[in-house]
Formats: C-alpha cells, sequence, structure tokens
C-alpha cells in the first residue's frame, strides 16, 4: 500500500533512536532468512559514521509472528535474556542488543542481536549433508561440536543468572516438569482424542528418570541451530527451548537418529564413539545410555506436540503455510515411532 | 487428520492466490491455475475414507468388551461405550488404579490396550504412513 513504511524502514528508524552518536545511518543487505515456523528472522547491516569514522555492523533480528509453533509457550523476551546471560560465559552465543515487547512497532514483539559471522547450514539438504561430511573429514568441526556443548552442560547456570528459566526439583522433577509443558501444547492443539498419545504420556510419567546433576540445557543441539566458521562453532542458536534440566537431554538428542537422516555421522557431522569419547572427558559425565532411551521417548512426545500444534494452527485458520498443514501427516507417523520404541 | 475438504479448499487457494500469481513464466503459471481447477473438480468426487473409522471402531469395541473379564472391572466401570476420547480415560484410569489393580492385572491390561492402540495406528497409517503400491 502505498505510504505504507517497510519493516526495514521502521527497523532503521528504530535502530537511530537506539544509537544516537550514529550518524547517517542506513541499512543495507536486509534478507529474511527464514520464514521460521516460530519466528520471522531478519539479517541486516547498518552502516554510519561515528566520531567522523565510518562503521558498519551486522545484526540479527527475530520477531514473533504470532502465530509460532511452540503459542503461549514461545518468549521472545526469555531468549533475549537468555542470550544477554550468556554474553561473559564460555558458550558461544551472538550479542544481545535490544528487545522490544511492543507489537506496534513492527507487528510483533521482536529482538535484536550480533549478526555472527558464519553459516548455519542446514544439514537435511545434500548440499548440506556435504559441507558437514567434508567438515567431519578435515576433523576440526566435531571437536567444536563436542566442546560447545560441553561448554552448556559445565556452564555454572546460577551464577550466569539463568535460573530464571525454572529449577527443577531434585529427582524425577525435570522430567514430568518438560512432560506437563508438551502436554500443555497438546491440550492447547489437540483437536481429537489420541489415545497412542496418551499412552505414551502415562508411560513418560510412570517411567521417568531421575537426574544426576542439572545442567543448562539447549533443547535442540544439533547442526543447522549451530553458526559455523572456519570449522570452529561460533555461536549457539535457536534459543527457545532451553532448560535447566538434565544433561542427558542434549546428549540424548545429539544421539538420535532423527537428526542424522542418513548420515552415519551424529548430526551429520560426528562419529558416535568420538561423540561418547570426549564429550565424557570433557564434562567429567558419564553418559546414561537408559535415560537416553526414556528421552528418546520424550522426544517423540515432544514432535508429536510440535506437529499437534502446527496442523492445529492450520486448522484453526491462524496460518495459511501448507508446510503446517502437512505436519498432519506426521503425527501418526511420530506416534508409530514411539509405539515401536515402547514395544507394541 | 485435517479433514480432507479443508485440505483440498487451502491448497486450492494456495495455489491460486499464492504461487500461480508469484510464477512469471506463462506456462507453469497457467499450470499452476489449472491445478486449483482441477482439484476443485476432484474435492467435489472424493469423500473421506469411512473404513478407517469402521477399522478403528471395531478395535476399540473389542477392547472395551474384554476388559472387565481380566479384572480391570474397576477401571472400565462408568467409562462410557467405546471411542478414542473413552479410550484415553481408560489408560489414565488403569495407569493411576496400577496398584490396587496389582501388576498382573495391569500389565494384561496394557498389553490388550496396547494391542488396541497399534490397531488404531495401523489405520491412521494407511493414510499417513509411505506410499504403497
Amino acid at each position: 500500500m502505498a505510504g505504507e513504511r517497510t519493516i526495514q524502514e521502521k527497523i532503521g528508524d528504530y535502530l537511530r533512536t537506539k544509537m544516537p552518536g550514529a550518524r547517517d545511518l542506513t541499512l543495507s543487505d536486509w534478507v529474511q532468512t527464514a520464514v521460521g515456523w516460530s519466528h520471522e528472522i531478519y539479517v541486516f547491516y547498518a552502516n554510519w559514521r561515528e566520531d567522523g569514522v565510518a562503521r558498519r555492523q551486522g545484526f540479527c533480528l527475530r520477531k514473533d509472528p504470532g502465530s509460532g509453533l511452540l503459542r503461549e509457550l514461545s518468549s521472545l523476551e526469555e531468549q533475549f535474556r537468555v542470550i544477554k546471560a550468556l554474553e561473559n560465559t564460555a558458550v558461544p552465543t551472538p550479542k544481545a542488543y535490544w528487545y522490544e515487547a511492543d507489537p506496534g512497532l513492527i507487528g510483533g514483539p521482536f529482538f535484536v542481536m550480533e549478526k555472527v559471522e558464519g553459516e548455519a547450514t542446514n544439514p537435511w539438504s545434500r548440499a548440506g549433508k556435504q559441507f558437514y561430511a567434508e567438515a567431519a573429514r578435515r576433523g576440526k568441526l566435531p571437536m567444536s561440536f563436542v566442546e560447545a556443548l560441553a561448554s552448556l552442560h559445565n556452564l555454572d547456570w546460577r551464577a550466569a543468572g539463568l535460573d530464571f528459566i525454572g529449577v527443577p526439583g531434585p529427582g524425577k522433577d525435570f522430567a514430568l516438569r518438560e512432560i506437563a509443558k508438551w502436554e500443555k501444547l497438546i491440550a492447547e492443539s489437540l483437536r481429537k482424542p489420541e489415545p497412542v498419545l496418551t499412552e505414551v504420556v502415562m508411560w513418560l510419567k510412570a517411567n521417568a528418570p531421575a537426574v544426576q546433576r542439572l545442567a543448562f540445557v539447549h533443547g535442540a543441539y544439533r547442526t543447522g541451530n549451530l553458526i559455523i566458521k572456519d570449522d570452529v562453532i561460533t555461536a549457539v542458536i535457536d534459543w527457545e527451548l532451553q532448560v535447566i534440566g538434565d544433561p542427558m537431554y542434549d546428549v540424548t538428542y545429539v544421539l538420535s537418529d532423527l537428526n542424522r537422516e542418513g548420515s552415519p555421522l551424529l548430526s551429520c557431522v560426528v562419529e558416535r564413539d568420538f561423540f561418547i569419547e570426549h564429550y565424557q572427558r570433557l564434562t567429567g559425565l558419564t553418559i546414561d545410555f537408559e535415560a537416553c532411551r526414556y528421552y528418546q521417548i520424550l522426544y517423540m512426545m515432544r514432535t508429536a506436540a510440535f506437529w499437534l500444534s502446527a496442523s492445529g494452527l492450520f486448522a484453526e485458520g491462524r496460518s495459511k503455510d501448507l508446510r503446517l498443514a502437512r505436519t498432519t501427516y506426521s503425527v501418526p507417523v511420530v506416534l508409530n515411532m514411539a509405539a515401536k520404541a515402547l514395544g507394541f | 487428520m485435517i479433514p480432507v475438504k479443508h485440505l483440498f479448499d487451502e491448497v486450492i487457494a494456495s495455489l491460486r492466490n499464492v504461487i500461480a500469481p508469484a510464477i512469471a513464466e506463462p506456462y507453469p503459471k497457467a499450470q499452476a491455475y489449472m491445478a486449483a481447477v482441477i482439484l476443485e473438480f476432484i474435492a467435489r468426487q472424493v469423500d473421506e475414507r469411512v473404513d478407517l473409522a469402521e477399522g478403528k471402531q471395531r478395535a476399540l469395541e473389542a477392547l472395551f468388551a474384554r476388559l472387565p473379564s481380566i479384572g480391570a472391572v474397576k477401571s472400565v466401570s462408568g467409562i462410557g461405550a467405546a471411542s478414542e476420547a473413552h479410550l484415553c480415560e481408560l489408560i489414565e484410569r488403569l495407569y493411576a488404579d496400577r496398584t490396587s489393580l496389582g501388576e498382573e492385572v495391569f500389565t494384561t491390561a496394557n498389553r490388550l490396550v496396547r494391542e488396541t492402540l497399534r490397531q488404531l495406528l495401523d489405520q491412521d497409517l494407511k493414510v499417513a504412513g509411505p506410499a504403497q503400491e
């Protein structure tokens, strides 16, 4: 519509208010990198003069589209606070600059962070698999992959001020809280009874494992959620599912077949024995394979919750994205995986 | 699963309002619009598969008839007619009553429930599973 300001123009105005010392500020190389299932992501450069010197810096903006997969469970403000809290830790993360709750500015809450140099290559494409396979052969990236995960799990999360995201009680509380979280999403999304899912949930509740040591857990640690430059992880991204919980939850995700689709390498980049050896060495933890089996089924429940939410958003008319409609057929597939894991 | 009529409507709308207008080349653009037109006709020829719902209902009724005979009377009583909603309730009750039922009765009842769940799942997988020759 004539006269309507673009999101790029609005963000230009916004940055001018946030960077009062910047003269002649303009934005360039504006790209929407993902029409996310949860968030819209924009990458751009700001160019300005300051104290007579020309400056240029890359930024990344995450915006809540209002119909994200995680619905009310997703909090951009929490993500911003988490990234901010991680800034001065060993965990590689972008710098977080500004969070805006006001949906009036660009149509939804958003935050702006540093654009970290490197690529978060998608591992699902043929080119992506080749990229990671070649990096694995060179040998540097697999170790960086393990080290970045170890840096998360070795983090003193209380000292970093991350306890605001919720701290489980001792014993089985972490698993039970996680189940309750995904049950909530299922309850918001479910359009008809799913008795297979009920059985999976009841089994999970009845068999929750005790946690050996609470750690800061990413919740979706895999290639694609890691920015890589020169075979080194420069940032762990996609801070949407993090919890204080069992580090085996992340380990399970790494060990899962779900994240390597035909590649012999975990997360398409690291050999299983290499990962196990160096993860245990760097964290001092012993991988609990029985707990991993449990969390594998919990991930299947979580995935079912994601697909139910996605197809529900479509069925409710809150999204017209056919990718969400397609997930209606993914629900029985993931429930079938869970059923097989439980022996039926 | 999302009802088939709803999916047809949305796929047709996406072809007509999102995909076709974005295509510059005349031939693929015409193909996209024509795909929408043909899908409108197909939508009138296609119905939901009732055999899947019937198969599920048979499995549910067989389970609900059998459970009282294995000692799970308490969990089944007053639960209502065989349906997927009531099966969800039954599963929750069996786990809640596990101690009072005893491990043997619970295990037997849970095995029967899981056999039924497998039958329900197999019906859904006739649509959602891998394509068959």
